[in-house]
């Protein structure tokens, strides 16, 4: 290991508790649930509920400029970054120095089959909106933010499922230890749409009911020099794989890997926090903790309050996390961890130190 | 040279202004989208492919250098659609 100390140094959120640190820190605080009726003018979907951002609309939250063609998701990303870039902990480096990490699952499910459907009925294959081109690939929100903003740093999306937040703050991680950046943005952003809740319904056999959708994004600031003492430091993040569907097993890997690896033990550990996957994964996440650190410091996901909100679910899990520490003075110094696992196969654990020298 | 009527030159107005974000009373036949609307090459792309969308034309993407500003947009569309 380096003696780098990888700060998380402040955080946004714009989420079903609304814009901002403060108010997602209220929501997980008042434990306020989030889940509203659908409009059905607005949304055509299978859904009667969802977590959805309250009254989110880009050109609303944007203006009127660069936004004609701009989605949701990205929208979502360029308002939290933006707010996290305008908090007082702002960035302490140059946007020349600053990178970008988005992770995803795979952008914006409604805008690439917007563009194919548009290439397939219209008079010609190419006959198609040209602006929406940019964010019907799954870079496009992270590319936006770096323009949005000026941030010239290195600019990455991971395309992960439910553990991309973590994913995305390993990638932070090499990005600063390896020095390409002295400061990144790193999160993850899930939007709410039409064509999510479609994939979302069909995937489950015999279209059984499924979790409630969320969506929302949650950017952190990490930096290798910071000028305050941090929120947070991020000791380790390990991810691992699954075939066999040892969902048990492949949360435990991780999580005793990224231990090892951030030079914990279990026994220190605060609180451990799981992602609330429903089904099987969740099952097997939430046994895996369990038999690490005994149900009483395993956490409540914040899933019950925000709903199912895929890729950004890690990082509003870590979000909340850090809202729980600034409550209790109790954890100054601690370590936590955050699990995810996605039903694709693949899993992750992150492992943190709560309000070091405090 | 081809002239378009007067309906035709109002929506490609409208769509033009509709790419470049701009009121359309303040897009004229010769301000030029790039000095003075902002637009990049991007935009220019996605005035092209809007005209070409909604008016079911193609345009050659060699005729992006003449369509500088409305007037340029009239003369290449007038040219091309019979």
């Amino acid at each position: 290991m380096t003696g780098a100390t990888l700060a998380i140094t402040d955080w946004s959120a714009v989420s079903p508790f609304g814009t901002g640190r403060d108010a997602f820190a209220k929501g997980v605080r008042q434990q306020v649930s989030t889940a509203v009726r659908l409009d059905r003018e607005r949304w055509g979907v299978p859904d009667d509920v969802a977590c959805l951002v309250p009254d989110f609309d880009v050109r609303t939250a944007l203006g009127k400029k660069g936004t004609r063609s701009m989605n949701r998701v990205t929208g979502l990303a360029v308002a939290t970054s933006g707010d996290l870039l305008a908090g007082a902990g702002g960035l302490p480096v140059p946007r020349e120095r600053t990178g970008f990490v988005l992770g995803t699952t795979v952008g914006s499910a409604q805008s690439t089959i917007d563009l194919t459907r548009g290439s397939l009925t219209g008079e010609r294959p190419y006959h198609v909106e040209s602006g929406l081109i940019p964010y019907a690939v799954m870079n496009g929100a992270a590319g936006q933010c770096a323009i949005w903003h000026g941030l010239r740093g290195p600019n990455a999306t991971l395309s992960a499922g439910r553990p991309g937040g973590l994913v995305a703050l390993n990638y932070a991680r090499r990005l600063l230890l390896s020095g390409r950046a002295t400061a990144v943005l790193c999160g993850a952003a899930e939007e709410f749409s039409d064509a999510r809740s479609w994939i979302d319904h069909h995937s489950r056999e015999g279209g059984a009911p499924g979790p409630v959708l969320g969506e929302g994004c949650a950017l952190f600031s990490l930096t290798t020099e910071p000028e305050e003492p941090p929120l947070a430091e991020l000791l380790a993040v390990a991810s691992a794989t699954f075939a066999d569907g040892d969902r048990r097993g492949a949360v435990d890997r991780c999580v005793r890997r990224a231990l090892a690896a951030g030079g914990a033990e279990a026994s220190q550990v605060w609180v451990a926090c799981p992602s609330g996957a429903a089904g099987a994964e969740g099952d097997g996440e939430l046994d895996a903790l369990t038999g690490l650190f005994g149900a009483a410091r395993v956490g409540t996901p914040v899933a019950a309050l925000i709903g199912e909100t895929h890729a950004a679910s890690a990082s509003f899990e870590l979000a909340a996390l850090l809202s729980r520490a600034e409550d209790d003075s109790a954890c100054a110094g601690r370590t936590a961890v955050i699990t995810s696992i996605d039903p694709g196969g693949t899993a992750a654990a992150a492992v943190l130190r709560l309000r070091p020298g405090q | 040279m081809a002239v378009i009527s007067a309906d035709t030159r109002d929506r490609i107005k409208t769509l033009v202004s509709d790419v470049l974000e701009v009121e359309s009373d303040e897009l004229t036949d010769t301000s030029r989208f790039v000095e003075d609307h902002d637009a990049d090459s991007m935009r220019l792309i996605e005035i092209l492919s809007s005209l070409e969308l909604n008016l079911k034309v193609t345009i050659p993407q060699s005729e992006l250098p003449r369509m500088v500003n409305l007037s340029g947009v009239y003369d290449v569309v007038g040219e091309i659609r019979p």
